[in-house]
This record gives structure tokens, sequence and C-alpha cells, in this order.
């Protein structure tokens, strides 16, 4: 039996006394994504079924589900991680900027730079430290030194690990514990200033207090950064996202802003899920 | 019994024996390589035996004792040896007598029953020659000039001839050498106008002219060359043999003399690190049989780098190719199944395609191409060292393709990810992130192949080994790396020398002390390129998922 803390759901939290969005009537302003009519096919099974939301700027936007509903599946189609999929097929379109990134005349790279992601185990590459947030920058024809240093410093600041790393940035990054490992790929993907940030389980692989750093960084982050998470903790969920989708078996059950998910959900499914009766 | 079976142990005990039983062959080989080889450095004592044979007749013999042998006294009935009737072995020594201008064979098999008396005289004395081998006896006189002088002189007049052949041996080379060559490109530079109808009297004035100049410097050298060479025959020694013959023996000869008997232990140590350096440094004489490797040496490690420059960017870019664009299809299978197929092809195989495919058809239609005013006569049609290393090349290309394949399919795809996710394109990836962590297995690709390559004779005597080359691969003439010249090779050298030489007795410990050098030179290519492999592993070392 899961329980939703009380604490966070209490009315006058921050989370609470935060504007509600009318999701499904967003100015193009206040959007970030819009995604529509979404099929997609691992060969020939279905593994996302017509989804379509809109995802807000600047703020967190959360997918939950059970294991296997299709939500990284969506977060990965975001960033055309899924085109590295062999026979995987896609239909309907997610805009960005009103264009669809699923169109011929895409660069998939210049997208990927638009939409970072961070991956559910830290996978910082085998260079140092410094190289590693950089990266990013070089693959874009950066290489004067003085603007590398200071986006490197910003990136890791903004990161929360730059009094970490600071006096062995020429190190190798693999010497770094796994909760600094995933914040320095977050710098990592930060340092090419995306517009969207997609994280994929990104505490999974975390002990409780590299998570609870982590959380708080999502929290900063939103301020710059559109962010889309994908957990199946519900706490998580509930901690750091504005808005929440519930996602079974390929379908998008549920969608709206977190409070009212977790409090109020309309659907039994949902309901179900939350309360922990699911399976 | 059965507990005993069920508890793992005896495959422990089995596994271990295997692994002793290869360590123990491994050590062995090399035990016998290394004590063979290095004995032949070893300055041995000089004996003189007494001999009174089943006739009655006495003589004498001077030499060293190369080795023992226990022999059934039935082998040698026909002798009619007087023996003690319970006696059924006997022994008999292996003698290397030199002289060969007084004896036709250089070893001799001594029954040591007929032996009276061996004596190891302190003036008994070797002499290490030009030409004819090592002559064992006495000195008798020093002749300087046409006056005899005292033997305390000696080392003084070896010393004096030494510097003169060295400055023989420099001006022959490297002066009178590149005169030679420059001659030659001038012929063929004439010959080239000629056949392109352009040889106006002007040129052929102005090329005559430099060969004129040319054939002055080569008189002027010439003059200075025969000069040293009657300063270098101005004395003689005369030498006592085993049977009383007086020989005279000029310096212009004579490489070292040696009284072996008289050396101390230090003595000893010194001179045998001297032959192993002089063995590593000088060019062979009399057929390979005596003198150094070095042009073997050379023309080994040179061959392996080549081959080493153009198997690996192929081998790599061929293993990326497979790898990470070819389509998931039979097609590809096949193809790799075909590349790792080609490993197991017979080496002379190859050698075969190398002499077909490279030295006749590419050679020939480069010299058609390029080299034409030197037919008929080829220059890149007929064996040479890039064509070796091409040869060796392919026959190598398998293993560096598979190393490599496996290196790159034990990256996670999380680095894959990781990389393309922050907006680079797959050549980008492979480039800053694929190679650098797939270096370490590319290097593996890259020793195993150096290992097959440095040990392969027998596609090499096809494509351009050969017994004697008389220029290295890489001189002072412009343009320095002449990759159209045949080379000599270790292996081939072994081969040739165990072989193919006309003194199989005296050639033996030469074959170990090559064999032994080939086996370290294999060692020591190998261990630098692994000690660069563990630094790029320590370099892109990967978190353990």
């Amino acid at each position: 039996m899961i329980s939703i803390s009380p604490k966070i759901l209490t009315p006058g939290s921050d989370i609470a006394i935060e504007k509600k969005l009318d999701l499904t009537n967003l100015t193009p302003e206040q959007v970030a994504l819009d995604i529509n009519k979404l099929n997609l096919f691992y060969g020939k099974k279905q593994a996302l079924n017509n989804i379509t939301m809109s995802i807000p700027k600047g703020q967190v936007t959360a997918f939950i589900g059970p294991s296997g509903c299709g939500k990284s599946t969506l977060l990965r189609s975001i960033n055309r991680m899924n085109d590295l999929v062999d026979d995987c097929h896609i239909s309907g379109e997610i805009n960005l900027h009103g264009n669809n990134i699923y169109d011929k005349h895409v660069n998939v790279a210049e997208l990927r730079r638009k939409v970072g992601m961070v991956f559910q185990r830290p996978n910082p590459f085998p260079k140092t430290i410094y190289e590693n947030v950089v990266y990013g920058l070089r693959i874009m024809g950066e290489n004067n030194r003085r603007k590398l240093d200071e986006a490197a410093e910003k990136s890791l600041r903004s990161a929360a690990l730059w009094n970490e790393v600071k006096d062995r940035l020429h190190e190798s990054a693999l010497g770094l514990s796994g909760g600094q490992q995933q914040r320095l790929v977050i710098a990592r993907a930060i340092a090419i200033q995306p517009e969207v940030l997609l994280l994929d389980e990104p505490t999974s692989a975390l002990d409780p207090i590299s998570t609870l750093t982590i959380e708080e960084l999502i929290n900063d982050l939103k301020k710059q950064f559109t962010v889309v998470i994908v957990t199946h903790n519900m706490q998580q969920a509930a901690r750091v996202s504005d808005q929440t989708a519930f996602m079974y078996m390929g379908d998008l059950i549920e969608y709206s802003d977190t409070n009212t998910l977790f409090t109020t959900p309309q659907k039994k499914k949902t309901e179900d899920y939350i309360t922990g009766r699911y399976g | 019994m059965n507990k005993w079976f069920k508890s793992g142990s005896p495959w422990i005990w089995l596994s271990a024996g295997g692994v002793s039983l290869s360590l123990i062959s491994v050590l062995g080989l090399l035990w016998l390589i290394a004590s063979r080889g290095l004995s032949y450095f070893w300055p041995s004592e000089l004996y003189q035996f007494d001999l009174t044979d089943e006739h009655g007749t006495k003589s004498v013999v001077i030499g060293e004792i190369y080795d023992r042998e226990q022999i059934p006294v039935s082998q040698l009935a026909h002798l009619d040896l007087v023996l003690e009737p319970d006696q059924e072995i006997l022994e008999r020594l292996l003698i290397k007598t030199g002289n060969r201008e007084l004896v036709s064979l250089d070893f001799r098999w001594l029954l040591s029953h007929n032996i009276q008396k061996t004596q190891t005289p302190k003036d008994l004395v070797v002499v290490e020659r030009r030409t004819n081998g090592n002559f064992y006896g006495y000195i008798e006189t020093v002749v300087v000039d046409g006056k005899e002088v005292a033997l305390e002189k000696l080392p003084e007049l070896l010393s004096r001839v030494d510097n003169f052949q060295e400055q023989i041996n420099e001006l022959q080379k490297s002066d009178i050498g590149a005169i030679n060559y420059q001659l030659e490109r001038l012929r063929l530079k004439t010959r080239k106008y000629q056949l392109q109808n352009k040889l106006t009297p002007e040129l052929q004035a102005q090329i005559d002219s430099e060969i004129a100049t040319l054939n002055q410097e080569y008189a002027e050298l010439e003059q200075e060359l025969l000069g040293y060479r009657k300063e270098v025959s101005r004395d003689h020694i005369v030498m006592r043999a085993m049977d009383g013959q007086l020989v005279t023996i000029n310096f212009e000869y004579i490489l070292k003399v040696t009284f072996n008997n008289q050396l101390t232990l230090i003595e000893k140590i010194a001179l045998f690190f001297s032959q192993i350096a002089s063995f590593l440094i000088e060019d062979p004489r009399e057929a390979n049989t005596e003198g150094g490797v070095f042009p073997a040496i050379f023309g080994t490690v040179l061959m392996v780098l080549l081959m080493t420059v153009i198997v690996s960017p192929f081998g790599v870019i061929a293993a990326i190719y497979l790898h990470e664009y070819a389509g998931k299809n039979a097609f590809t299978k096949l193809l790799r199944i075909a590349v790792i197929n080609l490993a197991g092809v017979p080496s002379i195989v190859y050698g075969v395609f190398g002499l077909g495919f490279f030295v006749y058809m590419v050679g020939g239609s480069l010299d058609q191409l390029f080299y034409s005013e030197n037919l008929p006569s080829p220059t890149f049609g007929t064996p040479g060292v890039l064509w070796s290393a091409l040869t060796l090349a392919i026959l190598t290309l398998p293993v560096v393709i598979v190393s490599t394949e496996e290196g790159l399919s034990r990256i996670p795809s999380a680095m894959r990810h990781g990389s393309l996710a922050l907006g680079a394109t797959k050549a980008e990836t492979l480039w800053r992130i694929i190679l650098p962590i797939a270096s370490p297995a590319i290097m593996t690709g890259i020793i195993l192949a150096i290992a097959r390559a440095a040990g392969e004779v027998a596609p090499l005597m096809l494509v351009g080994v050969v017994k004697m080359a008389p220029n290295l691969p890489l001189d002072g003439n412009f343009p320095f790396l002449h990759l159209d010249r045949k080379f000599m090779h270790l292996g081939f050298h072994i081969y040739d020398v165990g072989f193919q030489s006309p003194n199989v007795e005296a050639a033996r410990p030469l074959v170990y002390a090559t064999a032994l050098l080939l086996v370290s030179i294999i060692v020591a290519l190998n261990m630098t390129a692994v000690s660069i492999r563990n630094k790029l592993r320590e370099r892109y070392k990967m978190l353990e998922h």
C-alpha cells in the first residue's frame, strides 16, 4: 500500500498555491511542446495509442504509470531517440514552436540540442569532468577556452555540483559518486542551453540522499527550462512536478495538475494506481 | 571418491595442470633457445688433442669442442677398435677445427678412445677472418712492412687496420654508393627523355657534363680507396696450423685475434657481450654463416611497422562499417563470416596472391606508368618490402577487424545515446566517444597482428625476402625510404642459415641465436603495443555496469 505524504498535499503548500493552468486550453506562449495524435509502433506492437497533450513552458511535467505503460517511450519520442530503435514507426505530430519535429526536413542533431535528455543511469563519458560538461559545446564548434570555462562553471553551478568538483575539473568524471555523476550529466545537458530537458527516471539508480539533491535541483531547473520527467515513484512525481500525466498500456489516461491528479483523480484507473490498488 | 568428484576439485586440478603444462612448454622452449643461442657467443676453450688411431698413426687436432655424443660400440665395429671386452658405449667429440683452406671440412668427429692427451696451451689462438672462417693455431711471426716484429705489437697493428677498414667501409657505402646512385638516376633520366623524344643536344650535353663530374669524383674516391687498401694489406702474420703447416694471413682479412685460453672470466664476459653486440650491429659474412644479422633485424622491424601502418586504418575502418553502418542482415553476417574465415587461409596462399596481384599486376602497372625508363628491369614489378608489408597486412586484416568489432560491441549503448542526446551526429559520436573507448580493443587487434606478421616467413619468400640484400630499404639517398627494395628477414634468415647454408654444423648455434633474437624482437614489439594499450585502457576505462 502506497500512501502519499500528506505534507505535500496540504492546501497552502508551495504546489497548492501555484496558479493552476488550464491544460486543455493553453495560449501558444504557454506551450513548450504540443503532442498531437501520436501513435508509435515497435514492429507490429503498438506502444503508444493516439496521445494528445500539451506540455506547458517553464514547468515540470511528470509522466507516471506502471512499467511498460509507454511513459519512457513517449519521453524518448520528444527528442527522437526512438529513431535509434530498429523498426520503430511513428505517426502523428510533436510540435516545438509550431514545427513538427517529425517533419522530413528536421535536423535531428539540432533538435536534440534544443531538447536535452538525461538517462536513468548516469552515463558520463570516460573523459574529465570539464570535458564532459563542454562536450555539447565542442560539438557545436565552440573552442574558445574562456567561453567554455564560463559555460562549464555556469552549468555546474546550475546543477549544484560546482562546489564539489571545482578543484578537480580535470580529473576523470568516473571518479565521482553516482549522485554526482547524475548531476554532472544534467550539467552536461544544460550546458548547451536546451529549451526542454527530458529526465528519464533520473533518480532510480541513486540513493535517497542523492535523490533528494536531484529533486531540489529539478525545482531550480524549471526557472530556466521546461522539464519533463518520467518516474515510477509517485511520491517523487508529487514532490517535484506541476503537471502529472498518468499513462496505462500506451494510453494517456489522465493529465492534469499534480495536486488535482493526486487528490481528486477523475478516472478509476488513476485512482486505483495512486492508491496502490493497481495490479 | 564420488564425493571428491562432486567437490569440483578434479576440475581445478585439471585446469591447473593444463596451465602448468603450457607454461612449462613455453619456458622450456625459451630456455632451450636462449641457452643454445647465447652459448654461441661465449668464448670457449681451445684444445689441442694428441691422437693415436687404430693403426697407430699419430696426429694432432686443434679446435673448440662443439658437441659430445655417446654411441654404441656396435656402430663402430668396422673400425677394429681395441676395446675392453665389457665396453658398450663410446664417447665421441665434435671439434670445430676451422682452417678451411687446409681441410675441406671445418668440423671433425674424434673418438675419445683415440685421444692420448688433451691440453689447453696458453698461446693457442683463434683468428676470426673475413673469408674462410676461423683459423686455429699458433702465431709464428708478425710481419710489418716486410720486417718481423714482436708479438706484443699485434693489438696495435690490429686497431690500425680496423681504422682503415672503417674508412674503407664508410667510403664504399656512403660516398661511392651515393655517386653510383646518382649515376644510375642520370642514366634513367636520359632514358626517360629518349622515350619521350625530348632529348635535345643541350640536355644531353648537360647530363654528360654531370656524368663527367661524377665520374671524376668517383675516380678520386677510388684513388683514396686504393690508398687505404694498400695500407690495410701492408702487414701479415704467419701461423702454424695443427699439422705443422705454415699459413700466411694478411691483416686485410683479419677481424679479431683472441687468445681464448689466456682470458680471465671478466675478459670472457666482456668478449661475450662484445660478440653479442657485433652480432646485432654487423652485416653477415660468408653466405650468412658468419658475422651479424643487422640487415635482417632492420628488415623485420621495418616490414612489421609498415604492415602495422597499413593494416590499422583499413581494419578499423572495415570494422566500423561492419558494426556501425552496415545493415543487420544476412549479407552482413555472411561478410563477417567470410572475414573470420580469411584468418584461416594458409599464409603461403597469401604469398601467392601477393605475388600475382601486388607484384605482377599492381607493380607491373606502376612500372609501365611511372618507371618505364627502367624497363625491362622492373622497379616495383618485382618482390619488395612494400609488397611484403601489403601481403602481410591482408593476412592480418581479419585479426584487426574482429577485435575492433568486438571492442565496438562492448561499448554500452548509454555512451552512444549520451552523445547523440547532446546533439552530436553519428560521425561525431564515433570520433569523439566510440573510437577513443574502443582504442584498447583496436590496440589488441594490432598486437595480435604484429605477433602474427613478425613470425610469418612463407609468404615473404614469394613477395620480397632475399638471402642477402645489398642495401637496406632505408638510406641517405633521396627518397630515403626505398619501398621497392628487397629486404632480409630474421625468420627467413633462420631458414636460410639452418637449411640452405653450405655448413650446417657451423650454422646450428647461429640458428638458435637468430631464433632467440626473433623471439625477443617480437616480444619487444608486442610489449610496446601492450604498454600503449594499457595507457589507453587506464585513460578510457569504463565504469563496470
